[in-house]
């Protein structure tokens, strides 16, 4: 599987998609740069300036303890959102008096603005990572939970009926059926759960931690530090590319490799 | 119980009906599959010919009468191949052994038998997706032998096939029958496919009411196998 991805990212690093995408960043840049030059670097620091916090920042305890941090709540966030959220979408997914029981806690979730949920964790949990985790698992769990469903209401019934006669235990169904076969709608939902986490992760941060990317935004803002904090802008982007281009990508094409 | 012990006779319908909603499909069958029968079963579409496999495989229940059911292992080969298209095709035989408590090793090993067997042997690996047509057919009836089914249950298996590719699975179905010694019961709506497979013919009307053909291999029974056929 690991060469398969190294193979992967290697072809896709040298193909004309990859010049294209090259290209609009650099529109991106340019665009950025005008915005400077017209709002002030007060109100929006260039790219040069952003690029340069960024690698004066990189190096420091300062940048390696905030930022780990942040990891460390994103990681156990998706994965506990993501976790809860499979689970249950399986089980909505084979039971329909599940799915009907969880419809409007799952609506609830759906509904609910993030900061809200920030400011109730804050009560509940008090400040830190626990909150932080909390609230990353609770708005990432309905992403997951739709597309696992949505995934295994699509479970081709013919396929269905041939594991009944070939009789496939539960855990072979699981295995050989319904997780492949939601494997394509899963992995595109983590896309935007990996994107949305962070910017929960953030936000719950900003609101209510001590340490982290949020915390060292809201100490940047406050010191009117504009290139530190597009710094650490720039380094919640670089987490997204790396989860979307380096992790799952090259997962989706792995799983996904028996669609020709 | 000694006397059901030693019968021969797999399965047993007695005087089966079989509804969806209003419509009744089969209105009273009796019919019995013993072992070592070979038999086609010819009738045109929506007289409830896959109904009545359904009902032999368990994939439906019948709404009155009884059916007796002594086959513990049914292969079933379908219209469509119905492969996992995730699943290699080896994986895709294997996957009925271990359902069976096969161990992984036994089943892989069983699976490029059976794959060698049908002339796949260098597919293994190849995904559904990766195959033709008639390929996927062959594993197909592969993962069905590869069980050593008491009864073998084919549903029109060759239809979605071109005349050149039918003719190659008829002949590899015929040598997998023998050699694996199985009782089989094909539906379909081809006299010709029927007729050389089958030792034993019945037609199938509406209703489900099954009439038993002598068989026979000159040409005036296949003359009026068409012609019943036809009408």
């Amino acid at each position: 599987m690991i060469r398969f991805i190294i193979n992967k990212i290697k072809d896709d690093l040298f193909s004309r998609a990859t010049v294209v995408k090259l290209i609009g960043m650099c529109f991106i840049l340019l665009g950025w740069q005008i915005a400077t030059w017209s709002l002030g670097a007060l109100a929006i620091a260039s790219p040069f300036q952003t690029f340069s916090a960024f690698f004066r920042m990189v190096p420091t305890d300062y940048f390696t303890d905030n930022f780990f941090v942040t990891m460390r709540r994103l990681f156990f966030g998706v994965g506990i959102g993501s976790l809860v959220g499979f689970s249950l979408g399986i089980f909505a997914g084979l039971y329909d008096d599940v799915r009907n029981f969880l419809e409007l806690f799952i609506w609830i979730l759906m509904s609910v603005p993030p900061v809200v949920v920030t400011v109730l964790a804050m009560l509940w949990f008090g400040m830190g990572s626990n909150m932080v985790v909390f609230i990353v698992s609770l708005m990432l769990l309905p992403f997951v939970y739709i597309n696992v469903l949505k995934g295994m209401e699509l479970v081709d019934e013919r396929l269905l009926e041939m594991t009944d006669i070939y009789h496939y235990t539960f855990s072979m169904k699981l295995f050989h059926l319904y997780i492949p076969a939601i494997s394509a709608p899963l992995l595109a939902a983590m896309n935007i759960v990996v994107g949305n986490g962070i910017r929960v992760v953030v936000l719950a941060e900003l609101l209510g931690a001590f340490n982290g990317i949020g915390y060292a935004v809201g100490i940047s803002r406050s010191n009117l530090e504009v290139a530190d904090l597009f710094a650490w802008v720039l380094a919640t982007l670089l987490v997204v590319a790396f989860f979307q281009y380096i992790v799952l990508k090259p997962a989706q094409e792995y799983f996904l490799r028996w669609k020709i | 119980m000694m006397e059901e012990a030693m019968t021969d006779e797999l399965v047993i319908f007695d005087q089966v009906v079989k509804s969806y909603d209003e419509t009744e499909v089969l209105s009273g069958v009796d019919f019995t599959v013993s072992q070592g029968d070979i038999i086609g079963i010819l009738g045109p579409s929506g007289v409830g010919k896959s109904t009545l496999l359904k009902i032999i495989a368990g994939m439906v229940d019948v709404s009155s009468g009884e059916v007796t059911n002594r086959a513990k292992r049914i292969g079933y080969v379908f219209q469509e191949p119905r492969l996992l298209p995730w699943k290699s095709a080896c994986d895709n035989i294997a996957l009925g052994l271990i359902a069976r408590y096969y161990t992984k090793k036994e089943a892989r090993s069983k699976a490029e038998k059976m794959l060698e067997d049908i002339g796949l042997g260098g597919f293994g690996k190849y995904f559904p997706g990766e195959l033709s047509g008639g390929m996927v057919q062959r594993v197909a009836l592969a993962r069905a032998f590869a069980i050593e089914p008491d009864i073998l249950l084919l549903d029109e298996p060759f239809s979605a096939l071109d005349a050149g590719f039918k003719e190659v699975m008829m002949t590899l179905l015929e040598t997998m029958i023998s050699e694996h010694q199985t009782t089989v019961l094909y539906v379909s709506h081809s006299p010709e496919e029927v007729v050389r497979i089958a030792n034993k013919i019945f037609l199938i009307f509406a209703g489900g009411v099954l009439e038993e053909l002598p068989v026979g291999e000159d040409e005036s029974f296949n003359q009026f196998l068409q012609d019943v056929f036809i009408m």
